[in-house]
């Protein structure tokens, strides 16, 4: 019987295993460590303004753009691309750049020995703004892509361009983009629900309100994802429920007009759902593979340390872990203003790491 | 929305047939491409009997669509253009100047909250007698609050050392670098900003004396009005301006520093005013207060882009 002759074997199972688990590694991003990541994951990280979401982007494109290994010191990174679209515009580079060089530092002072380490402290000390390894950093920063977005429009013209510039940046870097990062995604959501939907010449015609203005954007990552796998993360302001209030989150929710049930739901906390008010028209939630809230916390503070501290609580809310994680932000700066301009001999060990 | 009749004389693959194949599946612009699937109209213009000059009409059409956002830029490239353009402007004030880590950051959205009489005006009119004098700077004032006495009052006090007649070259030199508009609505200002925009794209190519700071004095007096009730309009308004304001900042590189008040909250406290959609669209957020007895300003961070912040 020939009916082995057209199933070709093209390679066992564990081989397969073992080659997608290199490809299309899964990545621990503190502080998403509960749920391994990775390509073809869509992550929505929702909270209230400020909380930490956009450092978490920032650290998950640090990871990504730091070379595994350089020069025998061990970064963990992945070495690929990583895309940012800023569709908030608030993206502060020179934080993004001090953030990058600390994890290089951090990276090679913990792989050298107790000498070595006394050493670079104190020369990390009296470096000002040159970068710790100049040849590293600038490779780094290479690697990441950036682009503003000031309207749907813009934002829309770059999803619809980005697959022939995702094809561009692989043959000019010869390696792909493997995070793509978005900024927070409700930006211009009151823009396109203040534009009018009324229908022009007759049904045929589409106009950029908020739903279709959403339907092409998932449809335009959907596409993406097919042909460049990639992990997306996706920011979304949000406005917290009665649960979590603060002093002023507390506020009659206005009865929704029927036109805006279709968009989204009012989720209460009463119900084992969401605390937060969901805005996004539910095309955009289907999706959704992953989701984590992010909130500031006034709680204790960590080792008695309550300088530049802040400490965030995280929940992961899709999948469902019934837990919540503090992770603190320290803050770094070698230009403080604050009173460390009198203490010359205090040792910078403020940094920014999420734990 | 231009139709897309209009770019035939440029592109003129782009001819009436392309365009009666878009009219068919409902496209009569660019914009509209946007929203619509590509791979399908490919696929439709496949079976048409064009169909080699309709596909190379929708590739052209896509790298019309390429202008039509920002430009990709990499992280050496931001870096340069932040230690190249983005600086400090510093206020003058001191307390100002060292909390914000050298004063208000150009290409950035600066807000400064406080409740009425905390001297919000004051920290506005010292800031442009500062920057003016070596800069040109816009003042775009809403309540008539703009004083020019206070700013000689300010140049005065700093220059106190310096004999009359270079006192008198300052403050002449000052006031004509300052440009004061009265705006009352928040239309009035949408124009004002536009006529900016495009007055700044012309200059970029000409070269001469650049505004550097853009001072809105009050911008929560624009926008109040039109917020409130069940129309979104009012919200989309605001998210709108501070997207111009933030384009502005960043592309033409200016500082953009606007005032907002404060309201009252749930237990008698205050917040700043205009809400939350409002709340993370500046970069930086400075509360102001006044403590009456003792006649002293605090500034205090409420949000900044590099600083870890309480609440």
């Amino acid at each position: 019987m020939g009916s082995k002759a057209w199933l070709v074997e093209d390679e066992s199972a564990r081989e397969m295993l073992d080659r997608v688990l290199t490809e299309r590694p899964f990545l621990l991003l503190p502080p998403l460590h509960r749920v391994p990541l990775r390509v073809g994951n869509i992550v929505e990280i929702v909270g209230p303004s400020p909380s930490a979401k956009t450092h978490i982007l920032i650290q998950a494109a640090i990871t990504c753009i730091l070379p595994r290994q350089w020069k025998g010191v061990n970064y963990g990174g992945l070495g690929h691309l990583a895309m940012f679209l800023d569709l908030d515009c608030r993206f502060d580079i020179s934080r993004f750049s001090d953030l990058l060089n600390h994890r290089i530092m951090e990276a090679a002072n913990g792989s050298s020995s107790e000498v070595d380490c006394q050493i670079k402290e104190s020369e990390a000390q009296n470096a000002t703004t040159k970068p710790y390894n100049e040849e590293l950093f600038a490779s780094c920063m290479r690697r990441f892509l950036y682009i503003r977005c000031y309207d749907s429009s813009e934002f829309l013209a770059t999803l619809k361009t980005l697959h022939y510039r995702l094809q561009k940046e692989r043959e000019t870097h010869g390696v792909n983009v493997h995070v793509l990062l978005i900024d927070s995604i409700g930006a211009f959501h009151w823009i396109d629900r203040g534009s009018s939907s009324f229908s022009l010449e007759g049904d045929t015609r589409k106009s950029l309100h908020l739903q279709s203005v959403t339907e092409t954007v998932v449809q335009e990552i959907r596409k993406l994802l097919l042909v460049h796998p990639m992990l997306v993360m996706a920011t979304k302001a949000a406005v917290l429920g009665n649960r979590y209030s603060m002093n002023d989150s507390k506020r009659n929710y206005r009865t929704w007009s029927a036109k805006d049930n279709l968009h989204s739901r009012n989720v209460t906390s009463s119900d084992q759902q969401v605390p937060y008010r969901e805005y996004m028209p539910a095309v955009w939630q289907s999706l959704i593979t992953h989701r984590i809230l992010v909130r500031t916390t006034d709680a204790d503070f960590v080792n008695g340390e309550h300088q530049n501290v802040s400490t965030y609580l995280s929940e992961w809310l899709l999948p469902p872990l019934n837990s919540v994680d503090k992770f603190i932000v320290r803050d770094v700066r070698k230009h403080s203003c604050f009173a460390v301009f009198k203490k010359k001999n205090q040792i910078s060990t403020l940094s920014f790491s999420c734990i | 929305m231009a139709p897309l009749k209009n770019l035939e004389t440029e592109y003129p693959i782009i001819d009436s047939n392309f365009q009666n194949f878009c009219a068919s599946h409902g496209i009569f612009s660019v914009e509209d491409f946007l929203i619509h699937d590509l791979y399908m109209l490919a696929a439709f213009a496949e079976q048409n009997v064009s169909s080699e000059r309709l596909k190379e009409g929708i590739t052209q059409i896509l790298s019309i669509i390429d202008d039509m956002h920002q430009p990709w830029l990499n992280g050496m490239e931001l870096l340069e253009d932040a230690k190249r353009n983005k600086h400090f402007l510093p206020t003058g004030i001191q307390g100002v100047d060292l909390l914000l880590g050298g004063g208000i950051r150009v290409g950035q959205l600066t807000e400064l909250v406080g409740p009425s009489a905390s001297g919000k005006t004051q920290v506005c009119l010292q800031t442009a007698s500062n920057v003016a004098r070596n800069y040109m700077m816009l003042y775009l004032d809403t309540g008539n609050s703009f004083s020019p006495q206070r700013i000689a009052y300010f140049l005065g006090k700093t220059n106190e050392l310096a004999s009359a007649q270079a006192k008198n070259q300052i403050l002449q030199k000052v006031m004509s670098n300052i440009l004061c508009h009265s705006v009352f609505d928040i239309f009035a200002m949408f124009d004002v900003l536009h006529q900016l925009e495009s007055n700044l794209r012309c200059q970029e190519r000409g070269g001469g004396c650049r505004i550097r700071l853009l001072i809105v004095d009050s911008i929560s007096l624009l926008i109040a009005p039109v917020l409130g009730g069940t129309s979104t309009r009012g919200r989309a308004l605001m998210a709108s301006a501070g997207y111009l304001l933030k384009k502005l900042a960043h592309q033409h590189n200016l500082a953009v520093l606007v005032i907002n008040h404060t309201v009252g909250s749930e237990g008698g406290t205050s917040k700043p005013a205009l809400g939350d959609s409002w709340k993370s669209i500046p970069h930086s957020r400075l509360l102001l207060s006044c403590d009456r007895g003792s006649n002293v300003y605090n500034v205090s961070i409420l949000k900044h882009p590099s600083m870890v912040c309480w609440g």
